[in-house]
């Protein structure tokens, strides 16, 4: 590139700098309107999501697939009646299930993947984990059993960074755990909420991250 | 307010507008562009520590913003049978902006309009720009020659369709 090449360029960006500078632009948004976004933003991503702050009271926890089309792992401890060591092995494409040294299970969902629920609810099943799952809707009863999604569910798999812990041995009798995520969604979004077997649902195309969903 | 805070709310209020005219140049769309920079800027908010800690702040805001577009972008052209015209990209410019300019810098690859966007409108050097994208300072410089080369041949273009 010689000088009048520069030259050149330098006129021809000059003249698109020009022309933008004369359009009039909007006024910048208030600042908690930003921060607004960044916290709803916040309660949608796994990755911001803190047990601790949803608490052992929250309605349901909202979070996502591991963002780049990685796993969200679950890896709950099985129902005490459930003997975990010889719960079988699921290796599909879509998701895994694992049982854990510890007597946990760790479920993994593919984000990028078709996810069939049926397969996913059969095989948390046979690890003693009592599901409702179901794709891009999400479903809850009235009432939120006791003791709370916060406490049977949980961040940080014992098997790597971002997975997911479900206590399963807390979930109570006659209570489920829904699982409901989103099968095309580029955040991978997945949802928890504790319901009713049983009892009436509703289900919604958004999940409901309730009182203090995550934030 | 928190020292954090303080600090983000002052970028913000700094950064907003050179942000939104660098994301505009690339969409064509200031509707689209004010959108795509708020997502940016809410991003921003919560990795506030490792965003003030960037070497160009506002170059990750109006990358971020580009990304978050992207999806839509893509998802638009390709419902849209344009059939080689862009009478339905996502324009809401008004009389005042050159109208020519902005189809040309649209028919843009998506990495030359980047590149135009950073060093045009935040005023960074090609090695700031390149180490943004990640990518050697002389393919910066031929991206912008290119993208140059483009804008003036498509101009001419639309000055020969204008006397013709």
């Amino acid at each position: 590139m010689n000088d009048n090449d520069e030259l050149n360029d330098s006129a021809m960006l000059c003249a698109v700098r020009d022309s933008i500078s004369g359009l009039p632009m909007p006024t910048a948004p208030r600042l908690d309107t930003i921060t607004a976004r960044g916290r709803a933003r916040q309660r949608r991503r796994v990755g911001a999501v803190s047990i601790a702050g949803a608490g052992a009271c929250a309605a349901a926890l909202v979070v996502g697939l591991a963002a780049g089309g990685g796993p969200a792992r679950l890896a709950p401890q099985g129902r005490s009646s459930v003997p975990q060591r010889h719960a079988p092995v699921v290796h599909l494409a879509a998701f895994s299930v694992v049982a854990d040294p510890d007597g946990g299970t760790t479920l993994t969902l593919n984000s990028g993947q078709v996810i069939n629920p049926s397969a996913v609810r059969q095989a948390l099943a046979e690890h003693g984990i009592p599901a409702l799952v179901t794709a891009n809707e999400f479903c809850r009863t009235a009432d939120q059993p006791a003791p709370g999604v916060g406490t049977v569910v949980s961040l940080g798999s014992p098997h790597g960074s971002g997975g997911i812990v479900i206590y399963g041995s807390k979930i109570p009798s006659g209570v489920k755990l829904s699982i409901g995520y989103r099968q095309d969604s580029q955040d991978g979004e997945v949802s928890f909420t504790l319901i009713q077997a049983g009892a009436p649902l509703t289900c919604a195309s958004i999940p409901d991250s309730g009182p203090h969903g995550g934030d | 307010m928190s020292h954090e805070n303080t600090e983000f709310a002052e970028f913000f209020e700094a950064s907003w507008e050179p942000c939104l005219r660098a994301v505009v140049a690339s969409t064509g769309s200031v509707q689209l562009a004010e959108d795509q920079v708020a997502e940016a800027f809410a991003r921003a908010w919560l990795s506030w520590r490792k965003v003030r800690r960037h070497p160009a702040p506002r170059a990750w805001v109006v990358r971020t913003a580009l990304n978050a577009g992207a999806s839509w972008w893509r998802r638009h052209r390709r419902e849209l049978p344009l059939g080689g015209h862009d009478a339905a990209a996502p324009r809401d410019v008004d009389d005042g902006f050159d109208a020519a300019l902005l189809t040309a810098l649209r028919h843009l690859p998506d990495r030359q309009r980047e590149v135009i966007a950073l060093r045009v409108f935040l005023d960074l050097d090609t090695d700031t720009i390149a180490g943004q994208l990640g990518i050697a300072p002389a393919t910066v410089r031929v991206h912008l020659s290119r993208a140059v080369t483009a804008l003036r041949h498509e101009l001419s273009l639309s000055q020969a369709m204008e006397v013709d």
